[in-house]
Order: structure tokens, then sequence, then C-alpha cells
């Protein structure tokens, strides 16, 4: 019996040595497969996108691509959150199997870091590609990183403030908010008087309409909900010396209004509201307000999505500064082919291509496309979007963002149910920070 | 009688019981069903509106923005062929371990330790191991890939069946010349059958769920149905439509499929009491 | 050439072994060796050899910590509803002759379910304002709950939606145990003259002892391993009540790209797991035999 306990040790040994082995050989093989021929001869192109509408389109537009240069485009989309576990390993790798990837804003500041991303300076003046046509706001995020080129802007998901505006202009509430308050019933310019029309608006209609559906779930929706308030009261993450600012007086400031707001005026459960949630309680009528992205309109003025349909409207975050997104594309540093992937790039982000992609419903980053007078025919609220992108500000581009946001994300979620005070939630947060290598 | 009194009250409860028990499974389902019917606004009504004229709609579309057939084909035979060779191999070592007079202990949580680990940490090394063979976005990685922690399972299911079968038996038959191989095919399996059913839908079922190493191994060419209903949650919201569609499509034939093996499974009692 | 005894070993025992050695063994110990090094997803290699730090690092990690204890909580809740609930319903089929496979068939069917799906459905189903499981509470007068958003609640309704969906697993297992158990013991019950409560611990228990040690680890198992259905229902939120070990280390992999760590923890994990494993294998073992 012994026996037979040494053989099958040794037999797994070995085999596990020959796997190793031939795992280490395999790279190597690899490797001299990136250093073959290159310039321009690909004939099929991998892309690695994320599921939403805007790929769609994208994938529309790409048939045309196809049939001037022969080059066959494959598009694998992957949903969001699986986005991070999918990209990582294969930017590992000597050679990735994408020619081309979209990069979320804040994994920018890990992703250059990392070095994973192509610079596409030489490649743009080369071709004298012009990027002075991004909104500057959308550059300074998806790209450049201090002065280096490594993305082209592909798609923006600036937030806004979406309202009801049968709610905001009913004669009703209004000349009752007069009584009560002695102030005016309308969009208002500060987040405090935001939150307090907010619980107005609960308070009258009782539980059949909420002043505001808020999403509070872990990390990113309560993350990115609250920085467009921390933003608003003029609190940021970071002072121009770099030091941190996360905990002083605005930013508590802004926790205790978005806790009062969410205790007080949003529907019970918003705590663990995702994205989704939020937006049906606002799509079945049950809230006036609703802190989104900006392309949410479209689709809330979409019958089959939403009753509320031609019912609402979409103004700047009260306080004036939202919070800003977007995804930039990017030349993975290990791809084949990096000429044949600059080759396409550039034709999906010319003036036609992006028009074409924006009259289907895609979210704009050139400030062309987004002022041109056939795009604001079929979407009149991009003028508001224009200003709105204009005046947001988005998370700072440091390599450990995500980070950043899982912390952020926890100690908010603390402070809503948890019962941390805001103050010490935002303490947890700036040490913590601070403590990230 | 006072004995077949009780029998038939206990019967009776047994059937309020199950049909209660059943009622909690079948609700949610026969929700998924009606929402599969309609659009995402009429979803979310409160209160329900209980007759809504159903739409096709999201079952035209997950099959024709999604090549959805093939999703679930890859699905299907990756499941399944994984599953087999799960069965044929770890029958095999579990009768092994089971009938060895020493180490079967050790040898049982050896093959146990291999799954604590969460996959998490596993895919990382698989991932390399793969790509550096060349063999990312292939069916047949998959099925080797799944072999990881369906046949440990497997083997570690099956040796508890198979200790609970009298060892006199199968040693009867080699006693009378037969070999091992034949004891175990003509005596062992019959007995076990419903066990290797058992553990062979459980296989099927965690191979039919797996996300991550699915996810991280697959392009478009293989990928399987969670990645495909992963995507359903996007940026601009869930497909609450679609994805019930695709959940009722996935449901469909694998119900079938248990209708069929269930003879195995659930009226085994004649077979196992086979003496 | 060869004895009986080692061609059986060859052809019985080995295959498995070599499949096993291809597929886990390596991933093993690649973790093994990352646990003890500060690797992370953003270089490429296994980066420099820190000794135990990462081990060390795990011990002062609050959060960590505090996800122990969720485990500890989940995984008991879990493991012990579902099989006692598991338990009663594959009885309870096992004694029927008419409509077993109809029942049986209802049953099953959550688990064909993709944990992904399961997450999205019970959110559609749960949400406190337009969800049907509120909506019918009011109609029978009890006021709705919010039911992943109150940090009294989350882990209640996780536990929930995990035995809906993995309690199958435990009546399939359990059945097959008692489907395939001899006849002859209760029919000896019966001439003793046994009562049902009297047969069913003297000789049901017994029998099923090994397929029960078998469903509970392997459900234990698969518990502490839970990451995806936390991942959509609640992120491990509100605040960490939710937020178990796997989703921790999960976290520390993705989010962190601290693999080295991560991988510590795995070990950890999978230490206390096997430890654990032994003792209820050895506990439930050493009971004495009716």
């Amino acid at each position: 019996m012994k026996k037979h306990w040494l053989i099958g040790i040794v037999t797994v040994l070995i085999l596990s040595l020959v796997t190793a082995c031939g795992s280490s050989k395999g790279d190597g093989g690899d490797k001299s497969a990136a250093a073959g021929p290159a310039g321009g001869t690909k004939k099929e192109l991998n892309i690695l996108m994320e599921t939403v509408p805007d790929t769609e389109m994208v994938q529309k537009v790409t048939e045309k691509f196809t049939q001037e240069t022969g080059i066959k485009v494959n598009i694998e989309a992957v949903n969001y959150s699986s986005m991070h576990e999918k990209l990582v390993p294969q930017l590992l790798g000597a050679t990735s199997n994408y020619d081309l990837i979209v990069v979320d804003n804040y994994w920018v500041g890990e992703f250059t870091d990392a070095g994973w991303l192509e610079l596409l300076d030489s490649f743009i003046q080369r071709d004298k590609f012009d990027t002075s046509v991004y909104l500057k706001s959308m550059f300074d995020m998806v790209g450049q990183v201090k002065g280096t080129t490594y993305m082209l802007p592909f798609y923006n998901y600036a937030m806004a403030l979406v309202y009801r505006k049968d709610v905001f202009d009913d004669p009703d509430l209004k000349s009752k908010y007069q009584a009560e308050t002695g102030r005016e019933l309308k969009i208002p310019d500060t987040l405090e008087e935001y939150v307090n029309i907010s619980k107005f608006i609960t308070k009258q209609k009782g539980g059949s309409m909420y002043g505001s559906v808020m999403m509070g779930l872990r990390p990113d929706p309560i993350s990115v909900e609250w920085l467009n308030y921390l933003y608003s009261s003029g609190g940021d993450f970071y002072n121009t010396d770099g030091s941190l600012r996360i905990n002083d007086d605005k930013a508590v400031k802004a926790l205790e209004l978005y806790v009062d707001n969410m205790k007080n005026a949003a529907p019970k459960g918003a705590a663990g509201f995702g994205f989704d949630e939020a937006f049906n309680v606002f799509a079945q009528g049950n809230a006036a307000s609703f802190i989104t992205y900006n392309w949410m309109l479209p689709k809330l003025q979409n019958a089959s999505e939403s009753k509320v349909a031609g019912k609402v409207d979409i103004a700047n975050v009260p306080g004036g500064s939202s919070l800003n997104g977007g995804w930039g594309w990017a030349i993975p540093k290990n791809a084949e082919d990096k000429e044949a992937s600059w080759q396409y790039l550039k034709w999906i982000e010319s003036f036609n291509s992006a028009k074409e992609r924006a009259l289907l419903g895609g979210s704009p980053t050139r400030r062309d496309v987004l002022a041109d007078s056939d795009v604001v025919g079929v979407f009149p609220h991009y003028v508001k979007v224009q200003y709105i992108l204009e005046s947001s500000k988005m998370i700072p581009i440091i390599p450990q963002a995500p980070q950043l946001i899982e912390i952020l994300g926890r100690e908010l979620s603390e402070a809503v149910s948890g019962g941390k005070s805001p103050k010490a939630a935002l303490d947890t947060v700036a040490k913590e920070v601070a403590a990230l290598k | 009688m006072n004995a077949s009194l009780s029998d038939k009250l206990l019967n009776r409860l047994t059937y309020v019981f199950l049909i209660g028990v059943s009622l909690i499974f079948l609700l949610p389902i026969l929700w998924i069903l009606r929402t599969s019917f309609t659009t995402k606004a009429v979803a979310y009504q409160i209160p329900p509106k209980w007759f809504v004229t159903p739409t096709l709609d999201n079952y035209r579309a997950i099959f024709s923005n999604n090549p959805f057939g093939k999703y679930f084909l890859n699905s299907m035979v990756i499941s399944l062929v994984s599953t087999l060779i799960a069965v044929f191999l770890g029958a095999m070592a579990a009768y092994w371990i089971a009938r060895s007079s020493k180490g079967g202990n050790f040898l049982r949580i050896a093959v146990l330790v291999t799954q604590m680990l969460p996959p998490i940490v596993m895919v990382i090394p698989i991932f390399l191991m793969v790509k550096s063979l060349g063999m990312l976005d292939k069916w047949e990685t998959l099925i080797i890939t799944y072999l990881s922690f369906n046949l440990p399972y497997m083997i570690w299911l099956l040796i508890g069946f198979f200790e609970t079968i009298p060892k006199d038996l199968d040693e009867a038959c080699e006693m009378d010349g037969c070999t091992k191989m034949r004891a175990f095919t003509k005596v062992v399996l019959p007995l076990a059958a419903p066990g290797i059913m058992a553990a062979g839908i459980l296989s099927f079922l965690l191979a039919w769920n797996e996300f991550l190493f699915a996810l991280v191994l697959t392009g478009t060419g293989s990928r399987t149905l969670p990645v495909a209903i992963a995507n359903m949650e996007t940026q601009q919201g869930v497909m609450i439509a679609e994805l019930c569609a695709s959940t009722v499509i996935i449901i469909l034939p694998v119900v079938i499929l248990s209708l069929f093996i269930q003879k195995y499974l659930v009226n085994g009692m004649t077979t196992g009491s086979i003496k | 050439m060869f004895t009986e005894k080692r061609k059986s070993f060859l052809i019985f025992f080995i295959p498995s072994m070599i499949v096993l050695a291809a597929t886990v063994l390596y991933p093993l110990i690649y973790a093994l060796i990352m646990s003890f090094t500060d690797s992370s997803l953003k270089r490429k290699g296994l980066g420099n050899f820190i000794g135990l730090d990462n081990y060390t690092r795990i011990f002062h990690d609050t959060h960590f910590l505090g996800s122990v204890w969720t485990t500890v909580v989940f995984t008991v809740l879990v493991v012990t509803l579902e099989f006692a609930f598991g338990f009663i319903v594959a009885l309870m089929l096992n004694r029927i002759r008419f409509g077993k496979k109809i029942f049986f068939t209802i049953i099953i069917v959550p688990m064909l379910i993709t944990p992904v799906a399961v997450g999205l459905i019970w959110r559609l189903l749960l949400h406190p304002d337009l969800g049907i499981v509120n909506y019918m509470l009011s109609l029978i007068g009890i006021e709705g709950n919010a039911w992943l958003g109150d940090a009294k609640l989350a882990m209640f309704s996780v536990v929930m939606i995990d035995i809906w969906h993995q309690v199958p697993f435990m009546i399939l297992l359990l059945l097959a145990g008692l489907v395939s158990m001899p006849s002859e013991p209760y029919e000896a019950a019966k001439i003793d003259g046994a009562g049902r409560l009297q047969t069913f611990w003297m000789v049901t228990v017994p029998l099923m002892k090994e397929t029960i040690i078998v469903a509970i680890l392997f459900r234990a198992i698969t518990a502490i391993k839970t990451y995806d259905l936390i991942f959509v229902l609640t992120k491990g939120g509100p605040g960490t009540t939710t937020e178990v070990i796997s989703y921790h280390i999960y976290k520390q992999a993705y989010t962190f790209l601290d693999t080295g760590y991560a991988s510590a923890m795995s070990y950890l994990l999978l230490l206390v797991i096997f430890v654990l494993s032994i003792v209820f294998m050895k506990v439930s073992r050493s009971q004495p035999q009716a």
C-alpha cells in the first residue's frame, strides 16, 4: 500500500513540473510571435468594450470601416463590473488578444501608471489628428495624463439633475412652499435648498412621491452620487498642494446634507439602491428628482421603459458642479499590430463617424458633434449637456482611484446606514486614502 | 386501524407541506415568466397590472442581438462533456479510495483541499497557463478547467455513496473470479446509480452556472450563458425583461432533461434494494 | 508483471490524479508562492519575496477580521437552515408516490439559474417600492421592508435568497442518499415494532451518516466561497453588514490588484477550512453507530 502512495505523489509532482515547464516555454513562443512583421497587415481587429448602447452604435457604424478597408472588426462586449477582471490579466501578458480597449476614467491612473497603454502622441502628430475638438473636461480625463496622450475620449457619462417638470411647476406645491418658507419652489441654486425642497415634496406627497430618489449601494453608486454633493458644495479630494481635504468642513457639510436627504426624503431602502433600482423608482413616477447620468434623459423619455415620458427635463446639479465621467479608447501596449489599431481608432473618432454615432443616440465627447445642428435637432437637450460637461469635475486621476472609490463607498454607506457620524466616516476615508501606496 | 389512520394523516400533511414548499420555489419562477413577456416599465409597475398583453420582443431581442443559441450550445457542450468525464474518472477513483484499506481518510481530505481555495486566486495562474499554451477561447479549455472543481467534488461525493454499498457484494464477485473492473461495473455501479446521478446533476450545474473562469478564459467564441447573462446588467441599467426571457430559455430544456434522468434518481428505491 | 492490486491502482486511481495534477496543482502552488511575495496585478511575474509579511498584515486588517465574523454567521445560518429544510423535504419526497416527479422538478428549478441572474431577479422582487414581495405583504396588511437596504435585514435577506437558490443541492444529495438505502433494516425495525421517530433515529440517520457528512461539508465549503451572490445583491453593504471573506478577498485581488495579499488570505482561509473539516469528520465519525 505504501508504495502506491509514493507512486501517486511522484507522478503528481512530475506532472506539475511538466506543466510548469510547458507554460514557461509557451511564454517564449508568444514573444517571438509578437516581434513578427507589423504595419497595417492585420486583417482582423479584436476590441474589448463594455455593454452599453454606445457599443451597439459603434458596431453599427463599423460595417462601413470593414467595407472601406477589408479589415474585420470583432467587438467583444462584457459588462461593466466584469471589465476589470477581464482586462487586467490580458494586459499583464506578453501579448494581448485585444487590439483596442476602452478604459473607464477611474482606471486611467492605474493603467497608465502600470504602463499598459500605448502612447498616442506620435500617431496623432504624424496623421495630424486634431484633438482640440474634444471638450476640455473630457480630454483631460480620458485623453491625456500630465500632457501625454494615451486615449481618445469615447463617450461621456457626466452626471446631472434629472427632474419632473410637472412637479416643479405644480402651482399648488409652489404656493404651499412659498407660504411655508417664503421662497420660490424652483430648480434651486444650492444643495442646501435642494435638500429642503426634496424633503418638502416627500412630506407633502406622503408615500406617493419622494422629493428625490437616491442610490446608496456600495461602492460606485453611493460614491458617484455623493461626489456631486461634494463638488457642488465646493469640496474636493485634494488641495492644490496635493494634501488631502476629503474631511474638511465643506466635505462634512456635503455628507450631512446627503445623509439628511437620504433619511428624510429618499425612499425607504434607497440605502441599498443601485443605479437600476433608483432609475425605476423615477421611471415609475415616484420621485421628483434624481441625480444621474445625463444620457438617462432619453431613456426616461422612452415610454417602454418609463411612465414619465414627456414630463422630464435636465439641469445642472444644484451648486453647479456635477461629477464628470467617461470612457476613452486606448491601444494596449502589448497589442500585436498598433498601426492597424490606430487606423481604426482614427476612423471611429473622425467627425463623420462620431456624428453618425451621436445621431444613433451615442453620447458625444467632441464639441463639434455636440453642437452640430443635425445632432441638436434630434437631441435638443445637448445644449444643456454641453454646459454641464464643461462645468463638471472628475474623480482624481491617481493610480489608486479604484481603491479610493471602494474606501469612500464603504464609509459613506457606514454614514448612511451604519450609524457612523459624517465626520468620523470622512476621517476614516482620509486616513485610509493617505495610507494607500 | 389506528396506524393506517395516522399514516393517512401523515400523507395528507406531507402533501400540504410539499405543495407549500413548491409554491415558495415556484412563485418567483412564475414572476420571472411573467416579466419575460413584459416591458421594463410594466415589470416595475406597482400595483402590478395583472393582465398585460404579452410581448415576444424580449425573446426576439435576445436571439437577434446576441448569438444566444451559440452561447446555449457552448454552455451545454462544455457542461455535459466535463460532467461525463468527471463521472467516468471520478467514479473509478472514488471506488478505489472507498475500497482501499488505508489512507481513505487522508485521500478524502486531500481531494477536498483542492477546493478550499477561492476560485478568485486560482483564476490568475490558470489564465496565465492557458494563455501561454494558446488555448484561450476554446471549448476544450473550459472543459478541462471545469474538471478542476467537478472531478474533486465528484470523487468526494461518490466515496460516500460507494461506502454505503456493502463490501461483501463486490468482494464476493471477485472471489468468483471476475476482475475488479467487472465487479465495479456489474455490481457496484447499478447499486450506486442514484448517487452517481445526483453527483452528475450537481457537477453539471456547477459547470452550467460557473462564471469567473468562463469570463476570463473565453472571448466571443466559447462564451457561456452566465457571462452572456451578466452582460444584461449594463451601465444604463439592468435589462430585466430580457434577463428573465433568457432565464426562461435556460431553465426549460434542463427541466425537460431532468424529467428523463429522474427515474434513476427518484425511483431508485427499487433498484437500491436489489440484493 | 503487475499484481492485480497495482493494476487496479493504475486503472482506477491514476487517471483522476493526472487530471487533477494538470488542472489544480499548478494554480495551487502558484497561489501559495504568490502569498509570500508582494506580487500585484500591476506587474509582470511574481514580485519580490517578502516572507510572512502578508500573513502578519492579515491580523492588522480590521476589515478582514470583521468579514470573518460575517462569514461565520452566513455559513452557519445557510448550512444549518438548508440542511434542516433540505432533509425534511427529502424525507417527504421519499415518502410519497404520487406527484413525486412534479414536486422534484419544481424544487430543482432555482438551481438551474445562474447566480448573477438569481441576484438580479431577487433585486426586482425585493425592490422596497416597486417589488412584488412588499406589495403582496401590503395586501395582507404588513408593512414591507427595505430588504437589502436595511442594515438589520440585509444579512437575513441574503441568507434567504441563498437558501432559495441552493437548498435544491441539499435536497438532491440527501434524496439520493435516502433512495439508495437498503430496505432490510426498515423491515427489521418494523418487525421489532419500532415507531416512526424511533426508526428515523435508529435506522435512517445512522445509515445516512456518510451522505449527511458529505452534504454538509460540501455545502459549508461552497458557502464559505460565496462571493458572486453578495457581489450582485449588496456589494457587502449596507455599511459592512454583508461583507463576507470571499468578497473581501475578491476586492483585494481585483480592485486593489494586491494578489500577494489576496493569496495569503486565501491560504489562511484554506487552513481554517481544512482544520474545521478534519475536526468535523472526526467528531461526526466518532459517534457510536446505532
